[in-house]
Parts: C-alpha cells; structure tokens; sequence
C-alpha cells in the first residue's frame, strides 16, 4: 500500500484529494500544516494522525506527498519532501515566482523522484476527446483556442487566496494556469507571447489582488488562445465556478465544456442549483499519481508542465503591469 | 413602443438603396412597421431585382432623381460604397439610416458625420443588435444597478461563413472590411455601450474566408471584454452569447439555451448563405430600429446610437484589424466625430 503524508492543507482541494487517495487504495499517514489549528482540525475531520514538524511526518517511511500548502510554501516543503526520496504531487500553481517554481522541479530531478502538478483537467474524458479529435487530424490545422476558467472567489472557502504574498497574486495565479497546461498540452508548444489585462472591480472592498482577467496567448504558427480566469461568479452562485474551451480549426469547431453533466435542481434548501454527474477528475489524477509511485516513472503531467503554465500566469501578470505583451521567457 | 409608426413618419417616403441581403431584411421591416419602401435606388441593369423585392417601390438607377423621390434614406449596399451614398444624401438634407459599419476608415466616418451635422440632419448606423430585446434587457438590468459596475463583458457572435461567390463584394476584404468590421463591430459597438468607452485593443484573427477572431478591450472604466466573432462555424451554425459580469452579480444568455423552437428536419430547406439572427419569435429589432430611426426623425426621441457611437465603432474595428495585423496591442485615441 503507497504511504502517503500531506504537507500543507491550505488548499481546498486536500479536502478532495484524501478521499481521492484511499479510494485508490493509498494509506494517508498523516499531515502537517504550518498552522497547527488547521493541521489539527482538518486531521480530525478526515481522520488523519497530525505530525507537529515535518521531519516527523516525513520518518514515516513515506512514498509520497501531497503538497496543498499556501503557495508560497510549496518549494520549502518539496525540497524537503524531495530529499527525503519521496514523489511529490504538487498543488497549482507550482510556486509564487519564477525562482521558487523553478526550484520545485530541480530539486525533484535532483533527487529523482517523480513529480506531478495537480493538472486534474488533463484528465477530464471531454479534454481528452479533444485531444483525440486534434491527433487524428479531424479538426483539420487547429487555428486558435478561448477558454474559460471563471469562479466564485476562492477566498469563500480559504482567504490566502487573495494574499499576494502567499498566493502570488488572485484569480490570474489561481486560475491561468490550468487552461494555460491544456492549451500547451493539446498544442504541445509553449506560447511565444503573452499579454492580459485584468481588474478589481469584483470585491474591490475585500481584496487587494486582481479579481479578473483576460490572457491572450500567441503559439507557434499563428495559433492564438485566450482565458478568462476572473473569480466573478457571485458568492451565492451554485457551485465553485466551470471550466470550458473551444477550438477552431480549419475541419470546424469543438467546444467542451468539462462541467456539463450535471442535473439541474429547483428547491430543496436553495432556489437553484447543480448536481454534478461526470466522472471525478481528481480521482483520475490521483490513479495516475499512485501508479507513477509505484512504477517510480514520470506521471502524465509532469513538473516541468506545472513551470511552463505557472511561468504563463506570471508573464499575465507582468503584461497587466505594463501594459505591453511579454515575450516568452526561456524557462 | 407602438407599431404605429406616429403620424408624421408614418407618411414618409422611404427610400431604400440596394436590395442585396440587407436591403431585404430592411425592406421586410420597412411592410411590418407600416411604412412600406417608396424607392429603391440600385445599379443600372439591377432593376428587375429591385422590383421583385419591393414590388411596392418605384425603382431609380440615378442618384438624384432617387434622392428627389424620398424623404428619408436606407443605405444597404456594400460597404465601400456608403462614404459616397451617405454624403450625397447628406447634401440633399435626407435623414439617413446607414447599415453598418459607416465607413471603413476612420477619416471617412469622421466626414460623413461632419456632413450630417452641417446639413442639421439625423444619421443613424444600423448597430441593430441595440434592438435586440435580449440585449436591450441586459444593459436595462447592467442601468438599474443589478450586478453593480460592469468588470467583465463577454460576447460572442459565431457563423458560418457568408457564401456569396468569390467574385462578390463581401468576400473582397477591402470592400468589406472583413470579419472585424462586418461581423465584430456589433460586438465591439455593444461592449461599448455597457462598459463605456476603450482605451486598447488586442486582437488576433485567423484570416481567410473561414476566419475566427478574438478581440481584448481595455475599457476607460477599469472594466474588461472579450469579443469573439467567427466565420469558422460550419453551415448552418449561428450563435451568439453574452455575458456581462459587475461587483454584485452576472447577467448573461446564450442563444442556444433561449431558442424556443428548435427544429430538426429531416429534410430542411437550402441554408441562406448568410447566416441572421432568428428574430421571428421575439420583438423584431430591425422594425425597432425603423421606428427608432423615424421616432429620431420626427424629434420624438433622442437617438439611441449617436453617429459619434458610430464612429467609436469602427475606429474600434480599425483598431482591432491593425492589432490582428501587427500583433500588438493597439491604444485608442480619444473618440468623436473631431479630431
């Protein structure tokens, strides 16, 4: 049975990832959080021993980590995680910088061991037909992509979100990044060229950090893509937010919407709302994290996916500053 | 808003130029709101055409006899042509509704509008998709104060490509302005309207008669849109979606989600060969933005797009072809009919 320890459970999707993880048969032994209130109270809600330092957790013969800390933590505890001989799955975005992003994926080729960043759209089946659809030339030259990565602000559940220190940024560190990796993914290419524009306009009052944006990506060949990665769905809204793209090529166009299936409910506590039905994607990046331990080989979405689209986010955020499209920084 | 056409209008004499695809839908208008088409002007050897769509017109091949005939003008003819159409109804004092886009320069809008308000006379661009009732409610809402101040405005209008030959005006770029001005400038117009004015345009198209475009717009307000506009869409896919999200909320529809007829046919009829908006089975905006045009022209009503609007909006266009173009964002110089 893999050993498993989570270091860091700021981000909201430990909470998803530990079911994730037993359901795939893995042991959870136990978490550290440098907020010890949180280590302790997010342990007892699933059921998970507490380690009050990361050595300890880390002498637990584990196989991997789960790294859900604030951002701006994630490289102290990979390094660490890394040297110790243990995988590592890594939250998004890989770090705050471009330094600390890079020194997550050294200090794991380091050590060689396998390194994963959390990409779960990678895996959603509608992404993947997509990707079937491109390879088999059905779509014909692929001309440009615009997707959609919009939410509620995160800080609903977690307020780091919105910390410029610990999170780098808001909604574009938050959510770039994933359309970002699918777009370089499906093109399998780096963007030459990024530039964005964003706002405050949504929670002006509670935030210091941008809360919408728009990023339009240059590929190689005249491909050209665009997110919209704002946190504007309104607090009350029926779910956390949606995730969508559509692709034009010369063969037609596709759009996929990895949100879709999902049933439709009036009453029963809210006037309105959602229940999902599609398969879990976190589950499948989970069985693909486990198997990669197992078979000590690099996961489908490696490190150096996760530096490529937190390098997207940041090169946003630098344009937003400017004004002027960045070119592509050698990463 | 009445179908009456008010007393004085309802008598005017409308002169419609050009009886292409345009032309038809306005002359269509023209019969509902009551004011039937008095004359149609059109090329010399085109006049059997023009009888067949307006049986009800008299039909002109020379200018100034077609001018002398009406009282108001409809400009529906290809786009290049509407700089020397428009001043020339301009000269003669005729209130003009114009399709869009005005013009395909900015210089040439600037002009036309001068000449308009030297002759005291209204111009009214055919930004039609200020009539369309899903539309008109969304800014009614965005006015009301419903989801606060305007962040994000999202617009799509996705077609398949106008197939009118190759030798035709409208696959000719330079006669047509191509997909940002043909197509996005509805869009661009619109973002306009809810978000206020733009300061930068980023823009990328994909070209060639199947092109796919998306446009970036930095508004003075703070505010940001995405503008997307596509001849990529196969036969006979047209669709448009909205969404404009503000500080307290979001307003938004899709076209595919609020058709409320949806047919499929085993055997259906030879598609158009341009692709319009169904609007058999809401508030018809082009017979609304007749009767606006004649409510502007009688005085009843201040304009609902100024022709300044119209200038905004190909300077927007303008913008967007040149940031396509030149890869680069493309900052907006204060806009106005001076200057």
């Amino acid at each position: 049975m893999v050993r498993i320890g989570f270091l860091g459970v700021a981000h909201l999707h430990a909470d998803a990832y530990v079911g994730n993880l037993r359901a795939a048969g893995a042991e959870v032994v136990g978490v550290h959080d440098r907020d010890p209130v949180r280590a302790r109270s997010w342990g007892a809600r699933f059921g998970v021993p507490v380690h009050e330092d990361v050595d300890s957790l880390l002498a637990a013969s584990l196989d991997a980590v789960v790294v859900c800390s604030e951002t701006a933590h994630h490289a102290a505890l990979v390094e660490r995680a890394a040297a110790s001989g243990c995988a590592v799955l890594c939250e998004k975005p890989l770090g705050v910088g471009a330094a600390d992003s890079a020194r997550i994926v050294a200090a794991c080729h380091r050590a060689g061991v396998p390194l994963m960043t959390a990409f779960p759209v990678r895996f959603s089946p509608a992404v993947r037909s997509l990707r079937a659809l491109l390879d088999s030339g059905g779509l014909g030259a692929l001309r440009a992509f615009s997707g959609t990565n919009q939410s509620v602000m995160p800080t609903r559940e977690r307020a780091w979100f919105a910390d410029p220190v610990l999170a780098g940024g808001g909604a574009m560190m938050d959510h770039i990044v994933h359309l970002a990796d699918v777009f370089c993914w499906l093109l399998d290419a780096v963007p030459e060229q990024v530039y964005a524009v964003g706002n405050r306009i949504v929670h002006s009052d509670v935030v210091p950090v941008e809360t919408s944006g728009l990023v339009l990506l240059d590929f190689p060949g005249g491909v050209f893509a665009s997110i919209d990665c704002s946190w504007n769905r309104p607090l009350d809204y029926p779910t956390w937010g949606g995730i969508g793209l559509s692709a034009v090529g010369d063969g037609g166009t596709v759009e996929v919407d990895a949100m879709r299936q999902r049933l439709t409910r009036f009453g029963g506590g809210q006037s309105f709302g959602w229940t999902p039905w599609g398969v879990d994607i976190n589950q499948l990046m989970i069985d693909e994290f486990l198997d990669a331990v197992r078979e000590q080989r690099e996961p489908a979405v490696t490190g150096r996916d996760g530096l490529v689209a937190t390098t997207v986010a940041l090169a946003a955020l630098e344009s937003v500053a400017s004004g002027a499209p960045v070119p592509w920084p050698d990463v | 808003m009445t179908t009456d056409a008010g007393t004085r209008s309802r008598s005017a004499r409308v002169g419609l130029v050009g009886t292409g695809f345009m032309g038809t839908v306005h002359a269509a208008a023209w019969r509902g709101i009551g004011v039937p088409v008095a004359a149609v002007l059109v090329q010399p050897g085109n006049e059997a055409a023009a009888r067949a769509t307006c049986p009800e017109a008299e039909v002109h091949s020379a200018l100034q006899g077609f001018l002398d005939a009406v009282d108001v003008v409809d400009i529906c003819t290809p786009s290049d042509t509407h700089v020397e159409l428009a001043l020339a109804a301009a000269k003669a004092g005729r209130p003009t509704l114009c399709e869009k886009p005005l013009t395909l320069e900015v210089a040439s809008a600037r002009d036309v509008v001068r000449a308009f308000a030297a002759a005291g006379v209204p111009l009214q661009v055919a930004h039609v998709v200020r009539f369309f009732p899903e539309y008109v409610a969304a800014r009614e809402a965005v006015l009301r104060g419903e989801i606060g101040d305007p962040a994000v405005v999202r617009l799509a209008r996705l077609s398949f490509a106008p197939d009118r030959g190759a030798e035709s005006w409208f696959a000719d770029e330079r006669r047509s302005g191509g997909l940002f001005f043909d197509l996005m400038i509805h869009d661009l117009d619109y973002a306009r309207w809810i978000a206020g004015e733009v300061t930068q345009v980023a823009a990328r198209a994909s070209g060639g008669p199947r092109s796919h475009g998306i446009a970036v717009l930095t508004h003075a307000s703070g505010a940001i849109s995405h503008i997307e506009a596509s001849w990529a869409e196969p036969a006979p896919v047209f669709r448009t979606r909205m969404e404009i999200a503000g500080s307290r909320g979001i307003i938004s529809c899709d076209s595919d989600e609020t058709a409320p007829f949806i047919p499929r046919l085993h055997d259906s009829a030879a598609a158009a060969d341009t692709a319009l908006a169904d609007v058999s089975l809401a508030a018809n905006p082009f017979e609304a933005e007749l009767r606006h045009f004649l409510d502007v022209v009688d005085g009843r009503r201040e304009p609902v797009l100024t022709p300044a609007d119209a200038v905004a909006a190909v300077q927007l266009a303008a913008a967007a072809r040149r940031s396509a173009g030149e890869g680069s964002p493309v900052a907006i110089d204060l806009v106005g009919a001076e200057g």
